[in-house]
């Protein structure tokens, strides 16, 4: 075994240079004349892929916390949705509900990082350092609140209907839609990508080998001379700051939000997702992810043949989630990709 | 010279007094053995002076410098380090993560040179790997160096604890039941390991269970009873000693 061969890992660099291509490309087709046609019968692969990529950050970002450094942290959503009301709020040019200040975009993203890991700062601060199972409880209820909120005050978030009028960087530059859809694909495909890059670089360095060591044992890895609490609020904050800016820039594609998009739903997926693919391994998690949102896409087209309702449609597919979900803890209880030894967890 | 010094140590848990009033003083360079029956705080102790749990009273001197209430992290920065009676293995890590785990100063533990993948991460690592593959090898787990430490006997997980606590280079080492559960053979191997760390200038403190050979490792033996200091002094003169005979073999029997 050589010296080199498990420091920096390569799966990072090459995640590092697709992305950049990707962002590249897609820089082309939004400042360029450069136009795509797409077939009608891709739009909705363009739009799951598009979420994908957003969702994908989340889920990176989730697995940073939990299957790297063993956080709980049911409320996800809830730093996705803080991003997005950030960048809504101070972008959105005068929006029909709620408030907005017209701020240029990229300024409005920063804030969404900055917002989202100052409210994830926050909620570490206050339940880390209590057992386990408080912060899983304080980050549900954080992502309730909110969700609350959001819907209470209707003059700040604007309400049900939420804010709308969020510049579309991408879709102000081209006005011909399936060209604004490769873009944005690409974009966010690429901008994910660099997450995984940098994310990847830290757990593949020692930085990664302590939060490895927290997961397995809190006490022998304080005792070896690490500062427990200031990684698990690292990893915490950075998590958190990651889906801020995932949410960020769903705001800045969808071009409108509301309470609907920020449901506990949104941490379900990204949770059934990790747990599927196999926590604390990059491509693992992004592949469950896959899965689940697949799923998804395909149970719409199942849709339109199958000979029941589409509400008792909707219980039969959380009925399949349910059994996909009880057949991998069952038989690959470390996920379809994961390492049983690795999470420490019997086959 | 002194190097770690304990003064009136007290803790109590509810109505329990698990150790009361208790001083202790170590000297540089010193290979000392705690002993007591069941019950006589010597692992209180221990997780008093390492920082994993705050006592009610007394002070904890270590190297000259106030440390009573430090947390665990910084003593074993400072040289503090400790194993466990129940070997806490990060069973979900390979041996050889566990031992490099451990090893001080690596700039790639904190988050920009981890992102930038620095120079100084690099050197430092490999350093650190050198330096870890030797501990492995110096205490013939080598074969095992791949493995999850999940999978390793109870006396190999000795050896790793032990590995893994060198790792940081430690002034004072405290080894908590390092012989417990271990075979004969292994128990004598690991005995001349600290009496070669010993002889090398690391203080130690031991604390045992298994008399026979902590009585041939250690320069003195301090024995602990219902969280007091029962007796300290030279091996032979503490085990021939009544009160200890009495405390160990329950004096009178009602």
């Amino acid at each position: 075994m050589s010296l080199a061969s498990r420091l920096p890992s390569g799966d990072g660099d090459r995640a590092l240079v697709a992305g950049v291509v990707l962002v590249a490309v897609g820089a082309l087709f939004a400042l360029t004349p450069l136009q795509t046609t797409l077939p009608g019968a891709f739009y909705v692969f363009i739009e799951v892929g598009t979420l994908f990529a957003i969702y994908g950050m989340l889920v990176i970002g989730l697995d940073l916390q939990y299957g790297h450094t063993g956080l709980v942290n049911f409320g996800h959503v809830v730093f996705f949705a803080a991003g997005a009301y950030t960048v809504a709020m101070l972008a959105a040019e005068s929006p029909f509900a709620g408030i907005g200040l017209g701020l240029p975009w990229p300024a409005a993203l920063l804030a969404a990082v900055i917002v989202a890991g100052v409210l994830g700062a926050a909620v570490g601060t206050t339940s880390i350092r209590l057992r386990d199972d408080f912060l899983a409880i304080a980050t549900l209820a954080t992502a309730e609140i909110f969700h609350s909120l959001f819907v209470a005050f209707q003059t700040i978030f604007g309400g049900n209907v939420g804010i709308g009028s969020i510049p579309q960087p991408v879709g102000d530059l081209v006005t011909d839609t399936d060209t604004a859809m490769t873009a944005n694909i690409l974009l966010l495909g690429g901008v994910m990508l660099v997450t995984l890059a940098a994310v990847t670089r830290l757990t593949s360095a020692p930085y990664g080998r302590v939060l490895r060591a927290i997961r397995a044992d809190d006490l022998v890895t304080r005792s070896v001379g690490k500062s427990v609490f200031t990684y698990k609020m690292q990893a915490f904050v950075y998590g958190a700051a990651l889906a801020g800016f995932a949410g960020g820039l769903f705001a800045l594609y969808n071009g409108a939000i509301a309470p609907g998009y920020f449901t506990i739903q949104v941490t379900v997926t990204v949770w059934i997702g990790m747990l599927l693919g196999g926590a604390a391994n990059h491509r693992a998690v992004l592949g469950g992810l896959a899965v689940i949102m697949g799923l998804r896409l395909l149970s719409r087209f199942a849709l339109d043949v199958a000979p029941v309702s589409s509400s008792a449609f909707a219980s039969i597919r959380l009925i399949v989630v349910g059994l996909i979900l009880v057949a991998v803890i069952r038989y690959r209880p470390a996920g379809i990709w994961g390492d049983a030894k690795e999470l420490g967890v019997d086959t | 010279m002194t190097l770690l010094d304990v003064q009136g140590l007290s803790k109590s848990f509810g109505g329990l007094q698990a150790i009361e009033d208790l001083s202790v003083s170590v000297d540089e360079g010193e290979l000392v053995g705690v002993m007591g029956p069941n019950g006589a705080g010597k692992s209180t102790f221990f997780n008093l002076i390492s920082g994993v749990i705050q006592p009610d009273g007394g002070r904890v001197s270590f190297d000259g410098e106030d440390v009573t209430g430090d947390t665990p992290e910084s003593l074993a920065r400072d040289g503090l380090v400790r194993t466990f009676q129940h070997t806490r293995e990060l069973e979900t890590m390979t041996v050889r993560d566990n031992v490099r785990l451990a090893a001080p100063d690596q700039p790639g533990e904190r988050t920009l040179p981890a992102l930038l993948r620095t120079g100084s991460m690099q050197d430092r690592e490999e350093t650190v790997r050198e330096r870890a593959d030797e501990l492995i090898e110096a205490f013939e787990i080598d074969h095992l160096a791949d493995e999850y430490s999940s999978n390793l006997s109870g006396g190999q997980r000795k050896l790793l604890e032990l590995a893994r606590a060198l790792m940081l280079d430690p002034d004072l080492l405290l080894l908590d039941e390092p012989f417990a559960g271990v075979n004969p053979t292994l128990t004598k191997e690991i005995a001349e390991r600290i009496q070669d760390l010993n002889d090398e200038g690391m203080t130690v403190v031991v604390i045992e269970h298994e008399l026979e050979t902590l009585t041939a490792l250690v320069d003195r033996l301090v024995v602990l009873e219902q969280g007091r200091l029962l007796v300290e002094g030279d091996p032979d003169d503490v085990l021939a000693d009544e009160r200890v005979i009495e405390a160990y073999l329950g004096g009178d029997v009602e």
